[in-house]
């Protein structure tokens, strides 16, 4: 969707003739769209429907009578006028264009030989201007016009070539960066003749800030900017390859994908981003180029037993022996570990797993048993594993990352409003005056999401951005919030203290549908901006302003992220959110709503299908009777009552000898959890182990049994993103060696303890899943479509589903939102004089969780490939660290080695560290605090202490130096 | 700032044009700190003020003005232009100079042109009072503001009075039409961006009649209904630029800019500034690049509000019209013109300079006014209204220099800029000089005019340099001229190859050609 407002219905019509065709459009409709209203084409360069017209490139020259030929793209239908869109004198100017373009074009065109669809060679080939080495001119005497070639290349990206020669300046690759995916990387440099496109200050690409989203790939109409082939693999017209529908494996947007498949080296040559109305084709660094980790050499083929007991670590790295060691790549050394396996056949190993786990658990009882998840799995994959774990074991512990990452949201909002989804889509931004962006890196995690949130304050919208960092999105932002770590409960609480006391709130709201506004007001009186401002470091009449906005906006929403959610307090912090929209009547309406901005790209269907401790598929609670009726109906076996233990609770009931043997189903909770060294113990201390996996992880290093499972790519299954879109994806590569899918070891694996799982396909489970599962109502696996489908869903049939929930009431048992008060509370860790930094851990665009897989493809590994420590500008310079420099980051937990990275984007005092890298795993530091009520770990916070690798002082950061001097 | 891109039919995208305020003032606060832009302070104000760092990029590389490396030595700009090649003279360059090319910087009557660190000379002001000024001395000035209380519009319209910026557009049509606009901010410029080779006639104004510029704004903006406006100057008038400002802080302190406000807007340089919507653009803080019309500015100029642009001549020729009336004005013309005309002489004439002559006087009256043709040649040819205009034969002597009569000749009044050529010029290298202006001054915004200036310049020099002539030069010229002329984005590709087609039509075919006195 371009930046321009469609000519609205209601607009008054004009009535012109285009070839002597009478057309009626809406007023400031272009001759180009009217003129494709009556099926005539114009032909074009510059102008794609994508993007707001430029009329650059002329070719679309039409003549309206006039002293001089009209844009077509760009010129508005004028009642009376009359359009002629050929004709032998326009048809002369487009073979004059093209020729003058052809004149400085490469003699090996990039596009013609990788996708072939250069639009300017198809316009050369109609108007016989010839090309290169195969010109025939017109005059029949070769070049007509003299040539001017060598305005460079450009091939420091490692996925994108830029060939200036074959550049038009057309602008869509500057629209595409800019309006579309509003990264501001690409513009014009020089003038006249001499103008290319360039990279920030004309810099090579690869040394921008280009995040490699691919849109100007895409975008490029000639061979200016193609994408390289990855891993060898040629990149071929598409119709010389198999196009698989399907969506990206990475992160909650879940963007429509189509890979395109070269079927002779059973590999994909190239993805391109497809309609859906969520991502409307676009795509971020990761699903565009970051797919071949599913062809690396290191993917687990065969079934292993392990041979090497008693069980213990058995790389350096991970016995906590390599601390420091910078190996390249950073991933599990394949040769220390597998000679501590051999290889199995599949009957042995799922018999071996499936008689250790049962045997655990009739010796033990159902609590020695726990399982692992995965929110990378498919719907019917997760459905089927807490089905397995519940009715097969006769226990709820079973839990996925989303402890991880939105526990505290899903509990504040089940408590709240009765429901862990999101009340409305990210796309939904486009109809909100305001939108508060609430502890999210949102342009690194859901960089396609992001890319609407900056589209709609170009268009209008405020964007409220509330975080410690100063992230990209801040650079968007309208009112930037830079709290203090930690303190969003007392932002949040003198925000609703200026709200409530101009009187913003929505009294009819409140007094209809919310419960408790009398105590939250109570508590946030104590609130005033002044002492707000004093605790979170935002002064107050930025809170008053932020107050305002909000309050006197028609329709806000919010969009919030692990900032939120991963803190001791992060179930408070969410209840501020959901008080937000309450008490001023932001739910419910388009435009307004409460989004948290799921991680995985099925955190949202493997929350929903019951990946978790507490609840069966669909939130119906495990200790509710009705609940527990109807899944003992359903699966024919008794169920425990008893909410089962959380992912960080079963690391610690395992340290105890509670839990004594899992099923981990494509986690890998050494790096992804919090203290490390205590993960460590507690995989050591587990009787048996089972994982499956597409690659040998950190954890898989204590497995007694390893699965290999097909990736994403390799099997068919649903997955429901952020938005709750349901979309299919399909199998694009056949498994390698003897890995299988998912669902189909979980079946063998239930087969084996006596609980009968016996599926034609995904699409048998996907139904069951949907009988029990009221949201889903409608949902048929067959008419999810190219698209998916949102739920609720009255109608598949015909409908997208439903953009906003809760238009009548909530989801809870009275249908009102429920307030609860919070206040603010410190984190667990303050910096001290020991360990004066503060900590903060989160991803980088490049990278997902653990790294395995994106770690394992060439282009997101060649980005962005070592682990790295954020240290604000005036903090390094104190220290004396430079960009590049070893520093050593050491908490009361552990210590890591790792590079500088000179930011100013921190806030002074604390540093960032992304949790990808298992040769500086963040997580050795991180704090194992929980959440009381969200049970989610504190990733973002803990005190730390930095010095410069191999000696030298550890500095404090001013704020500890004021303390201490003030002490 | 507008809401602007993308709400009002014809807009185009913003590709590259970011909302918030202007970073050519920044860029020029950089500069004047350490002569040049520095990297790390680019990336600095980028991060400052969080926009992109290939907005930057963009303006810098776009804008002649900024420079992104130190100064290497004594800096010395050498115009390349028609005037200038035409001389006889030489600049004498002081030893060990770095000395590079630019274009015309509007001193043709001092050519031929060197330019030492960009300190420009001043203009040789005259002492007699020129006809359109109705003042006998600065106690008088603005006379016509304080005490005109008729409508401005009629009596503009009855005058006739044009645009002398080149395009010629009734200036009372234009008041009228911006007057008529939705209530709201308006906005006023004067566009004092005169930069075409052979031009410098405003910069006379400028120099002489500054006041009756102000003065001609000021009621275009009591007319319209507008409180702020600017003069969009070249950077390359310093010295006139003080002049202005030093009388816009006369007419303040006189009292006849209560209410209003006019400021200067010094242009980062470049020809293309001189197209309307290229000046708004810069103004803007984006590249100088034209818009695509409609619409125009006066409907949706300066940041997308109604914007009222002028050239320097046609405001000093707004007070003495509105004081004497229109028909006073149109009695001012001989040989079926009206009113006065500027025109700045240069090239082959014996004393080049700017004259305000009746409209309608002839070619030969005014090259006998700059003193005739040097060395007593016979005329070759000129070029009667700037660089953009079609070359005449030296059959145009007794040609009525009005709009309508040159226009049937074949060219155009423009802006008034002749540049006079003696017999025996090579007219096609004079031509191709031309193009070379264009070529050099192009935005690169839309294909035609920048590839195919330069492709056409390619072509022209290959003949030139093999001592070709115009019968050497085949149709892909005419070819080019066609499709520059039909599918330009602007006035400057649509005419960049007419100066060129001229010459041509006028040595191809000899049984045409002029008889030669």
């Amino acid at each position: 969707m371009a930046l321009s407002v469609a000519p609205q219905t209601d607009a008054p019509a004009v009535t012109c003739t285009i070839d002597g065709v009478e057309v009626s459009v809406p007023n400031g409709t272009t001759i180009y769209t009217a003129a494709k209203q009556v099926g005539i084409d114009i032909p074009v360069l510059c102008h794609d429907e994508r993007y707001d017209p430029v009329g650059v490139c002329r070719m679309c020259a039409v003549d309206v009578g006039g002293r001089v030929l009209a844009a077509a793209c760009v010129r508005p239908c004028e009642e009376g006028m009359e359009v002629k869109t050929g004709g032998a004198q326009v048809e002369q100017q487009r073979k004059v264009l093209t020729e003058l373009l052809m004149a400085d074009q490469p003699d090996v065109d990039p596009k013609e030989t990788t996708t072939g669809d250069n639009l300017l060679l198809t316009l050369a080939r109609r108007y016989a201007t010839g090309h290169g080495t195969q010109r025939t001119s017109s005059a029949g005497t070769g070049d007509r016009l003299p040539q001017g070639r060598g305005r460079g290349e450009d091939h420091s990206n490692p996925v994108i070539s830029v060939n200036h020669d074959a550049c038009i300046l057309c602008d869509r690759c500057v629209r595409a960066c800019d309006d579309v995916q509003g990264n501001d990387v690409i513009g014009r440099s020089g003038k006249g003749y001499a103008t290319r496109i360039a990279f920030d200050l004309n810099d090579p690409m690869g040394e921008s800030t280009c995040v490699t989203c691919g849109e100007c790939v895409a975008a490029c109409p000639t061979g200016a900017l193609v994408n390289k082939p990855i891993r060898d693999v040629p990149i071929r017209p598409r119709e010389e390859l198999k196009s698989v529908e399907s969506v990206c494996p990475y992160c909650g947007v879940g963007c429509a994908i189509t890979f395109h498949v070269d079927e002779e080296r059973g590999a994909i040559a190239f993805a391109e981003g497809r309609p859906q109305p969520g991502s409307q084709s676009r795509l971020c660094v990761k699903g565009r180029y970051g797919w071949d980790y599913a062809a690396s050499s290191q993917r687990l083929t065969t079934p292993l037993i392990r041979v090497s007991y008693p069980k213990a670590a058995l790389s350096g790295d991970v016995k906590g022996e390599g601390r420091g060691r910078k190996r390249p790549g950073g991933i599990v050394d394949y040769d220390e570990v597998m000679p501590h396996f051999r290889e199995a056949t599949w009957e042995e190993a799922l018999d071996v797993a499936a008689s250790r786990l049962k045997e655990i658990h009739d010796r033990d009882g159902s609590g020695a048993i726990a399982g692992f998840g995965s929110a990378k799995c498919s719907n019917e994959e997760a459905y089927l594993f807490q089905k397995l774990i519940r009715a097969g074991f006769g226990t709820n512990n079973v839990d996925h990352c989303t402890r991880l990452c939105h526990a505290s949201s899903v509990a504040a909002l089940l408590e709240g409003v009765g429901s862990g989804a999101v009340s409305t889509t990210y796309g939904d931004i486009v109809n909100a005056d305001v939108a508060i962006l609430a502890g999210t890196n949102t342009t690194a995690n859901h960089p396609v999401a992001s890319s609407f949130f900056k589209q709609a304050r170009r268009r209008g919208t405020k964007l409220i951005v509330v975080d410690p960092r100063r992230e990209r999105i801040a650079d968007h932002a309208d009112v930037f919030c830079q709290i203090k770590p930690g303190t969003d409960v007392a932002f949040y609480n003198g925000v609703l203290h200026e709200i409530i006391r101009l009187g913003l709130v929505d009294r009819e709201f409140i007094r209809d549908r919310v419960t408790n506004y009398g105590e939250l007001a109570k508590l946030v009186k104590e609130y005033p901006p002044e002492r707000a401002a004093q605790i979170c470091g935002v002064d107050a009449d930025t809170i008053r302003l932020v107050a305002r906005l909000w309050g006197e906006a028609g329709a806000g929403v919010i969009y919030w992220g692990m900032g939120i959610s991963q803190h001791t307090t992060g179930t408070d912090n969410a209840r501020c959110l959901i008080a937000l929209c309450s008490i001023t009547g932001h739910v419910g309406r388009p435009g307004t709503g409460l989004h948290p901005l799921r991680g995985q790209n099925n955190v949202q269907g493997a929350s929903d299908a019951g990946l978790i401790p507490m609840m069966f598929p669909d939130y119906q609670r495990v200790d509710h009777p009705a609940a527990q009726e109807k899944f003992r109906a359903a699966w024919g076996r008794e169920l425990d009552a008893q909410p089962g233990l959380t992912v960080t609770e079963i690391v610690g009931s395992a340290l105890k000898g509670g839990v004594k043997g899992m099923y981990m189903m494509g986690e890998n909770p050494f790096l992804s959890d919090p203290n490390v060294n205590k993960v460590r113990k507690a995989l050591a201390a587990l009787e048996f182990l089972v994982v499956q996996d597409i690659f040998l992880t950190e954890t898989a290093e204590f497995a007694d049994v390893v699965l290999p499972a097909t990736s994403f790519l390799e099997k068919d299954g649903t997955y429901t993103n952020t938005d709750r879109r349901v979309q299919i994806g399909r199998k694009v590569l056949d498994a390698p060696g003897d890995a299988r899918p998912d669902w189909e070891i979980i079946c063998d694996i239930a087969n084996r303890i006596g609980l009968p799982m016996e599926y034609s396909g995904v699409s048998e489970v996907f139904d069951e899943m949907v009988a029990l599962s009221p949201a889903y109502a409608g949902l048929e696996y067959a008419n999810l479509g190219p698209a998916g489908k949102l739920y609720p869903n009255a109608d598949p049939e015909h409908s997208d589903g439903t953009v906003v929930l809760f238009g009548e009431s909530f989801a809870t048992d009275d249908g009102k939102a429920h307030l609860v008060p919070a206040e603010w509370l410190p984190a667990k860790e303050l910096p001290d004089a020991e360990f004066p930094f503060i900590l903060n851990t989160g991803r980088l665009l490049e990278h997902w969780h653990t790294g395995s897989m994106t770690r394992r493809s060439f282009a997101l590994d060649a980005i962005q490939p070592s682990a790295m420590v954020f240290v604000g500008v005036q903090d390094a310079a104190r220290m004396g660290i430079a960009d590049g420099d070893f520093v050593r980051v050491t908490s009361r937990r552990g210590s890591i080695e790792l590079a500088a990275k000179l930011s100013h984007r921190e806030t002074p005092g604390s540093c960032f560290i992304p949790f990808h890298f298992r040769e500086a795993a963040a997580n050795l530091l991180t704090i194992d605090e929980i959440d009381p009520f969200g049970k989610i770990p504190e990733f973002k916070f803990c005190a730390v202490r930095l010095e410069r690798a191999g000696g030298g002082q550890p500095v404090l950061p001013d704020s500890v130096q004021a303390l201490q001097g003030a002490g | 700032m507008a809401q602007g891109n993308g709400r009002v039919p014809g807009v185009e995208a913003r590709a590259g044009k970011f909302p918030g305020p202007s970073l050519v003032p920044s860029l020029h606060a950089i500069q004047r700190e350490h002569g040049w832009l520095p990297r790390e302070q680019l990336v600095k104000l980028a991060r400052d003020t969080r926009r992109p760092l290939y907005e930057i990029e963009g303006l810098v590389s776009f804008y002649p003005h900024f420079r992104t490396g130190p100064k290497e030595g004594l800096e010395v700009a050498v115009c390349r232009d028609l005037s200038c090649r035409l001389s006889r003279g030489h600049a004498v360059i002081p030893e060990g100079a770095v000395v590079h090319e630019v274009s015309c910087v509007g001193r043709c009557d001092q050519a031929p042109v060197a330019v030492v660190e960009e300190r420009y000379p001043e203009a040789l002001r005259g002492s007699e009072r020129r006809p359109n000024d109705p003042y006998a001395g600065a106690g008088e000035h603005y006379r016509v503001l304080r005490e005109f209380t008729g409508d401005p519009v009629a009596i503009l319209n009855d005058s006739g009075l044009k645009g002398m910026g080149g395009a010629g557009f009734p200036t009372g049509r234009k008041w009228d039409m911006v007057r008529g606009q939705d209530a709201g901010p308006k906005y006023v410029i004067c566009n004092a961006d005169e930069a075409e080779p052979g031009t410098f006639k405003d910069r006379q104004i400028l120099a002489e009649q500054p006041h009756l510029v102000i003065e001609g704004m000021a009621l275009a903006m009591r007319t319209i209904g507008a409180e702020q406006a600017w003069v969009f100057i070249r950077h390359e008038y310093e010295p006139e630029e003080r002049i202005l400002r030093e009388e816009i802080e006369r007419a303040r302190a006189v009292g006849v800019l209560d209410g209003v406000s006019i400021d200067i807007f010094t242009s980062p340089g470049g020809y293309i500034l001189g197209e309307e919507t290229a000046l708004i653009e810069c103004m803007e803080g984006h590249r100088g690049e034209p818009r695509n019309k409609p619409p125009f500015p006066g409907g949706y100029g300066l940041h997308g509000l109604p914007t009222l642009m002028n050239n320097v001549e046609t405001f000093a020729s707004v007070p003495i019209i509105l004081e004497r009336g229109a028909r006073w004005w149109c009695e001012q013309g001989v040989n079926g013109g009206a009113g006065l005309k500027f025109f700045s002489v240069s090239g082959h004439v014996e004393r080049p300079g700017v004259f305000c002559v009746p409209g309608g006087t002839t070619v030969g009256d005014v090259i006998a006014l700059a003193g005739g043709i040097r060395d007593g040649s016979a005329l070759g040819a000129v070029q009667p209204g700037g660089a953009s205009t079609n070359f005449l034969g030296p059959d145009c002597h007794e040609l009525p220099l009005t709009f309508e009569a040159v226009a049937e000749a074949g060219s155009a009044l423009g802006t008034g800029a002749m540049v006079v050529l003696a017999d025996g010029t090579d007219l096609l290298a004079a031509a191709t000089n031309v193009l070379n202006f264009f070529r050099n001054e192009s935005c690169g915004k839309c294909v035609p005019c920048r590839v195919g200036s330069n492709k056409a310049h390619g072509i022209l020099v290959d003949v030139l340099e093999r001592g070709g002539g115009a019968t050497d030069v085949d149709e892909r010229i005419d070819e080019l001229e066609e499709t520059l002329r039909l599918t330009s984005i602007c006035g400057l590709g649509q005419v960049a190859l007419g100066p060129v087609m001229s010459v041509l039509r006028m040595q191809r075919e000899p049984a045409l050609e002029g008889p030669r006195s």
